[in-house]
């Protein structure tokens, strides 16, 4: 609507302003001073000659210029017309409403135009959808497996993607666990001495882990706990890699921790690779740099400052592997996880068997749970020789 | 003057909370915005109790399958499933029980308009996390959680319901006579 006030044309948003001002007002009660929508009454003879003089020249320009009673009210703002510059008549056709296209929509179609943030949102998840179904993203899970593949893509070049055999494999099954017990060629984890149990918020027993990927009694002890931690949770994002080619027990084939996650209702497992096997300016890359948390537990239960480092509540902790490397020499990681499911096998009672002294510590540790788990004879028998 | 002396009465009762606007506000939201919004909300607070009990009771107990990329104890165990202490079934749960409290068609024909924004807000609040969930999902954890995504979906429409009637009511009362 174009009111001439001193000369000067505006354009008064009664259209728009009477859609929304009565809304705006109803919820905030602060903003009553919003314009009110004029009242579209008759206007007065009287009032159509006055107006009609006191803006005679502009209505001389400007033929389709109507009078308003409001034209000195402080609170009309001027609305903004369309990018074409057209107003529109409203529904009742008495007033030109400044109309844009998307504003007529919402006009027209106010329903339509409220869902538009809705089909956003749908549209956004179809992406993130197509996107997961095209891209290289970390796999499903395995079926009938707690572990699942990773990326192939880590800052480590020399890192894999585990193939799905490897995975599956690493869920050993309870009935060969059980038939492996413990192995005298293994190193039970150490009482710490300390009576509490470290635990999460949410009642789930601390597990810390620091290694490194060069490191090939690492790459030995990551088999154990892989299959322990599968039995109180889901390992994912697990990747492939070996030790070092210039260490002793050289690329010794095992799995990484770096970019996996862990999920359990019963341990809270945090592992740290601090290297890469890779040497750069004479040394192993940098991967991943300890808490200050997790520090101090180094300094606290490792003194010798060797890894692997496993802390398991700050009741139980292995340091160094326990078991020896040298039994995964020459083999590739699925010759290693085939003989996982063979408890007669000299692979398979060394990290079965050290994969069950760490399920004993952890079964020490949370409680006992799960009963399925803990329960057994062998675990049992464990808790017993860990002195729980 | 009889028409502007009545614009004049709904605007003091519209701006001081009660009145003529709320009445306005009850005819212009349809029924079925009413009805669909609670129904939606009260299913969130039924995904999000169960959610709730299995996180406390037994995540691997889910009524959901295990394998491929579905894998509801993946998720749900996750350390993704907790925020700041908080499991995100508790929080699901909350959010179901506030949405389902403000689409009761008492709260649609609430005379504060707090009570409008509040219901608007916390929709698109529910949409956005859907947003971030589905990510964390596909992305991050790489498995999905069908429970999970049926509380997506409630929210998502939940979030359309509720634009759509916050849409009819306002545009109900812009062609409402005594407000225009």
């Amino acid at each position: 609507m174009r009111v001439s006030t001193a000369g000067t044309t505006h354009v008064v948003g009664i259209g728009r302003a009477r859609v929304f001002a009565p809304v705006l007002r109803a919820q905030s009660p602060h903003l009553s001073d919003l314009p009110v929508a004029p009242p579209f009454r008759a206007r007065t003879h009287q009032e159509e000659n006055s107006h009609t003089m006191s803006n005679k020249n502009q209505m001389n320009k400007n033929q389709n210029t109507k009078t308003n009673q409001n034209t000195n009210n402080p609170n009309r703002r001027p609305a903004r017309t369309g990018p074409s510059g057209r107003t529109h008549p409203d529904r009742r056709g008495r007033e030109p409403v400044p109309a844009s296209g998307l504003r007529r929509f919402r006009t027209t179609h106010p329903v339509l135009a409220a869902l538009i943030p809705v089909g956003l949102v749908v549209a956004a998840v179809a992406t993130m959808v197509v996107v997961k179904a095209t891209g290289g993203s970390p796999g499903p899970a395995a079926a009938a497996s707690h572990l699942t593949t990773g990326n192939s893509a880590t800052s480590n070049a020399d890192t894999t993607a585990l193939p799905p055999s490897v995975v599956a494999a690493l869920a050993v099954p309870a009935s060969t666990l059980e038939a492996v017990g413990s192995s005298a060629s293994v190193v039970m984890p150490s009482p710490t001495g300390t009576s509490a149990v470290a635990k999460t918020a949410d009642g789930k027993v601390q597990v810390t882990y620091v290694g490194a990927e060069y490191c090939p009694y690492c790459a030995a002890e990551r088999w154990a706990m892989a299959v322990a931690l599968s039995r109180f949770g889901t390992l994912s994002g697990l990747s492939g890699t070996h030790s070092s080619g210039s260490d002793v027990y050289p690329n010794t084939q095992t799995l990484s921790f770096y970019g996996s996650s862990y999920s359990s209702p019963y341990v809270d497992f945090q592992p740290v690779e601090e290297a890469t096997n890779q040497v750069v300016n004479g040394n192993y890359q940098r991967l991943q740099t300890p808490t200050a948390a997790q520090q101090a537990l180094v300094a606290k239960y490792d003194t010798t400052g060797s890894i692997p480092f496993l802390d398991i509540g700050n009741k139980y902790v292995v340091t160094g592997a326990s078991f020896s490397p040298q039994l995964l020499q020459g083999l590739s990681r699925e010759q290693i996880a085939a003989q996982l499911q063979n408890p007669s096998s000299p692979v398979a009672q060394a990290i079965d068997g050290a994969a069950n002294t760490i399920t004993a510590a952890i079964c020490a540790s949370d409680g006992g749970q799960p009963a399925s788990v803990c329960n057994t004879p062998a675990i049992q028998s464990l808790v017993k020789k860990l002195g729980a | 003057m009889s028409a502007e002396g009545g614009m004049r009465s709904a605007r003091r009762s519209g701006s001081g909370g009660t009145g003529a606007v709320a009445t306005s506000a009850e005819a212009r939201v349809p029924l079925w915005v009413q009805l669909t919004s609670l129904v939606l909300a009260l299913t969130a607070v039924g995904i999000g109790s169960y959610l709730t009990v299995a996180h406390y009771a037994d995540p691997a107990a889910l009524a959901c399958p295990d394998t491929g990329i579905v894998n509801c104890t993946l998720v749900t165990t996750s350390s993704w499933s907790v925020v700041a202490g908080v499991p995100l079934a508790v929080i699901g749960l909350a959010w179901g029980v506030v949405m389902t409290a403000l689409t009761v068609p008492w709260a649609w024909r609430a005379s504060v308009p707090w009570v409008h924004r509040v219901r608007l807000v916390l929709s698109g609040a529910g949409a956005a996390m859907v947003l971030y969930l589905v990510y964390v999902e596909l992305f991050r954890i790489g498995a999905i959680c069908l429970w999970c995504t049926a509380m997506h979906v409630t929210a998502v429409a939940l979030f359309g319901v509720v634009l759509a009637g916050t849409a009819l009511g306002a545009a109900g009362r812009s062609a409402d006579p005594a407000h225009a």
